[in-house]
């Protein structure tokens, strides 16, 4: 027997070295397995707690949908429209009354049992319940109670009508169905470890920072998920996650609106790029406590002074279109036009008119190269008309304190703000930031106005279609004739995917992980 | 010996109560409401102002100093804010990715820097030498940002050898391997050039050595010269470079692991900054804060007990 001998020569190595990388490229590392069984999706941030009436942010809804399953959920689609998910039948008896039959034997796991009507009765009265301080409990606003039927059927009772009921409350996460005993069990909230999940996937590994593992739930009762696996990482940075998107990692990304040009013109290999119009809104406000903010004709002048097509154009590269309001296209109350445009030479005249010389205003952003465009243009088009305007960044810590009266005095010189929300498919999550009750908490223009309150009381009791038209367009125009809103941009959502997986999507671009499919 | 310990340990306590009360103050004085932030748009303010007080945000400074002082030396970092994890979970279940990284790095600055610079003085005045020279400078520059996203553009955007994101599958040691290379080599390059520069100057002082002459003089082999004699000599102002830089790495793994998505203090610190998570914010820092006080503390203590001038000067 002989020893063996391990010899290798220069040339040798870069044979070798050649061939390792010639076997690279002709193999290049994918996200999605090769039998198409597991999905890797990037989320923007890492889950914080799982229960429904707690959650913090987008990506746990999109994990606590999946893992509890609710009465209803979004479809797949281009209409914000829902569908059954753990219910056989969901129907509106009344204004006031709706009636729910669960689908048989949905079964959750660690041994509690099948899914009952109790349960049901427990998650939507716990999240309405003012005693547990849910911040959902707004969803659940008209709630009188939930009644038992039987084992698997039910009625939901409210004290008045509520609009929003169909479009952001039923088929959203606030109606994701617990079990009774096991949280009770565990102390009457959940952390980060799902007990007593039903969904049409099981949760069944958190590494924080790094994956959460989703798996398909073999007793789920109905249409089951499309892949075997779902991997969900958390990265908080777009860019980067487009790059683990090109380099094969990822099979699903949300993308920077300011990338969407690029990826258009260049998609990445095996990658599609697509566009949906979002819900949010980004508008800059005008906080008129500060003077000279607290003169109206000085906000209309800088009403007319902003460019919102250039600031859109310009932050946006061209992807985004200009709003004209804070209700997007698609869902009632959306306006045809703002009322007040573009016109520098008003603007100038205005100011002439109030004798407003050497003026000086501060606008706070978030630090975001985006925004920080916008701001550059909106600095520019201030200029151009005699104002100077300072820029003022601020980390996502600081801005989205600015105007709270709680966290400070700064509210009293807080003059123009560079602002987007984001909301679901109702136009009251729009306007209920600008109550008079907001003031001081997110309506940091100070907005005030009575008949703009008693309209959004009254939204949300209309189930009329065309009054609630008319009612959130009035509010618009309220907003808009008080000087203190420049309405910017819906924004649009950049989705990436790969061409072998074909993604479940709400019309606004945001994810529906069960409904992935392979394609 | 003994004494001299005593003393480097009585330091170390007294750096790391001075980084304890700089980083109350940071925390104290940053803007921001926690509460606001950590419950989101929905919470009312009743909400908040119970969370305020769960935090321990309602009491006076001095007494939010105590508490925070006293906890910490008792290695109580309290609880997550949201999921009311304990925070030294929290963040010892981040650490072992952060010193993966660390490690990684100084392999690459060990292992690249350390033959470059004997290379180049046993090279003294060659081309070897200038290109060794010019090299060295040239990644000192280079922030590691730039190397981060530069190596993610070419060896996995463009050639898809390495993964671009992650730090692998959790219990496959070769896995975590594969994703440990780019951000080490992001975190370490820098290093290449310092420990380089560094061996390289102390070489050549020790290559003038009558010791090293009498060596030669005997006719010993001249690597055995320079890797066996010249460069255990040479090597220890390395030892306490390395001990400097490993606080460096700390702050690039905040990159790198932000740029390749990977689990980590720093990412963990990032993100608990923009929450204002403080328990997480004071338990990680100050876990960072021990680990690169002993890791110094060691660093002076291998000189001390090589170099007994050292242990003199104390």
């Amino acid at each position: 027997m002989t020893n063996p001998t391990f010899n290798i020569s220069r040339r040798g190595l870069l044979q070798g070295a050649g061939a390792f990388g010639a076997a690279s490229l002709a193999f290049p590392n994918i996200a999605i397995s090769q039998d198409g069984s597991v999905l890797t999706v990037r989320s923007y941030s890492d889950l914080q707690v799982l229960d429904p009436a707690f959650r913090l942010a987008a990506p746990e809804g999109d994990i606590i949908r999946e893992i509890f399953a609710g009465l209803a959920t979004n479809s797949v689609g281009d209409e914000w429209t829902w569908e059954l998910y753990a219910a056989e039948e969901l129907t509106q008896e009344d204004d006031t009354t709706v009636f729910f039959r669960l689908r048989e034997g949905i079964p959750f796991t660690d041994g509690y049992g099948t899914m009952t009507a109790d349960d049901v009765k427990f998650s939507i009265e716990r999240v309405a319940d003012p005693a547990m301080e849910s911040p959902y409990a707004g969803d659940w606003a008209s709630l009188a109670e939930v009644e038992v039927i039987d084992e698997l059927s039910g009625r939901i009772h409210l004290t008045e009508a509520f609009a929003p009921l169909w479009t952001s409350t039923l088929p959203t996460t606030t109606c994701s169905i617990l079990s009774r005993r096991a949280v009770e069990e565990a102390g009457g909230r959940i952390g980060t470890e799902p007990v007593a999940q039903s969904g049409r996937y099981l949760m069944t590994e958190w590494v924080p920072k790094q994956r959460t593992t989703l798996v398909r739930n073999p007793d789920w009762p109905g249409e089951p998920g499309g892949f075997e696996e779902i991997h969900i990482v958390p990265i908080e940075d777009p860019s980067t996650a487009e790059l683990g998107f090109e380099a094969g990692d990822l099979d699903h990304t949300w993308t920077a609106v300011s990338s969407i040009q690029r990826l258009r013109e260049s998609p990445p290999a095996g990658g599609v790029v697509l566009e949906k119009p979002s819900l949010a809104y980004v508008w800059m406000g005008m906080n008129n406590f500060a003077a000279p903010l607290d003169n109206p004709n000085i906000r209309r002048a800088i009403q007319h002074a902003i460019d919102r097509q250039t600031v859109v154009d310009a932050a946006y590269f061209g992807a985004a279109a200009t709003s004209t309001g804070i209700i997007a296209p698609g869902l009632p109350g959306h306006r045809a036009a703002n009322l007040y445009n573009y016109d520098p030479d008003r603007a100038r005249d205005i100011l002439a008119q109030e004798g407003a010389t050497d003026l000086f205003v501060t606008l706070d952003i978030l630090n975001q190269s985006e925004r920080l465009t916008a701001a550059q243009v909106i600095q520019a088009n201030l200029a151009d008309v005699g104002i100077t305007c300072e820029i003022k960044q601020n980390d996502s810590g600081t801005f989205w304190t600015l105007g709270d009266e709680n966290s400070g005095d700064y509210w009293q010189r807080l003059q123009l703000t560079l602002n987007r929300f984001s909301m679901e498919p109702d136009p009251s999550w729009a306007t209920v930031w600008f109550t008079p009750e907001q003031v001081g908490v997110w309506n940091w223009e100070r907005f005030d106005n009575a008949e703009y309150a008693e309209l959004h009381a009254r939204g949300l009791i209309t189930r009329d279609l065309a009054e609630r038209d008319r009612i959130y367009k009035r509010m618009q125009d309220l907003m808009e004739e008080s000087g203190q809103y420049v309405f910017l941009t819906h924004e649009v959502t950049g989705v990436l995917h790969r061409d072998n997986v074909e993604p479940g999507l709400k019309p606004n671009g945001e994810p529906l992980f069960g409904s992935f499919r392979p394609a | 010996m003994l004494a001299y310990v005593v003393k480097r340990l009585g330091l170390s306590v007294v750096i790391v109560s001075v980084a304890m009360a700089l980083l109350f103050c940071m925390i104290y004085l940053v803007p921001g409401d926690p509460a606001s932030v950590a419950l989101g748009p929905r919470a009312s303010e009743a909400m908040k102002e119970a969370l305020r007080v769960r935090m321990g945000l309602d009491q006076p400074v001095w007494v939010q100093f105590w508490n925070f002082y006293s906890s910490a030396w008792r290695g109580d970092f309290g609880v997550e804010v949201l999921s009311e994890r304990p925070v030294i979970d929290v963040v010892l279940e981040q650490l072992p990715y952060t010193l993966a990284l660390i490690a990684g790095g100084i392999t690459w600055s060990v292992g690249l820097g350390i033959p470059l610079g004997c290379w180049a003085a046993v090279k003294r005045g060659s081309l070897a030498d200038r290109l060794v020279g010019v090299l060295s400078v040239a990644v000192i520059a280079i922030p590691s940002f730039v190397v981060a996203i530069y190596a993610l553009l070419i060896f996995s955007v463009s050639l898809r050898w390495l993964p671009a994101i992650g730090a692998g599958e959790p219990g496959d040691l070769g896995d975590q391997l594969v994703h440990l290379i780019l951000p080490s080599l992001a975190v370490g390059l820098g290093w290449v050039g310092y420990i380089a520069r560094m061996v390289r100057a102390s070489m050549l002082e020790v290559l003038e050595t009558s010791h090293i002459r009498t060596a030669r003089a005997f006719g010993l082999p001249e690597p055995m010269i320079t890797y066996r004699y010249a460069l255990t000599i040479a090597i220890l102002p390395t030892v306490t470079l390395l001990g400097v830089g490993v606080g460096q790495m700390l702050s690039s793994a905040v990159f790198a692991e932000i740029v390749f998505a990977r689990p980590g203090i720093g990412r963990l610190v990032y993100d608990a900054i923009l929450t204002r998570n403080f328990p997480v914010v004071s338990g990680a820092v100050l876990v960072t804060t021990i680990f690169f006080v002993l890791v110094n503390l060691i660093a002076d203590l291998v000189i001390g007990a090589l170099d007994p001038r050292v242990r003199s000067s104390f």
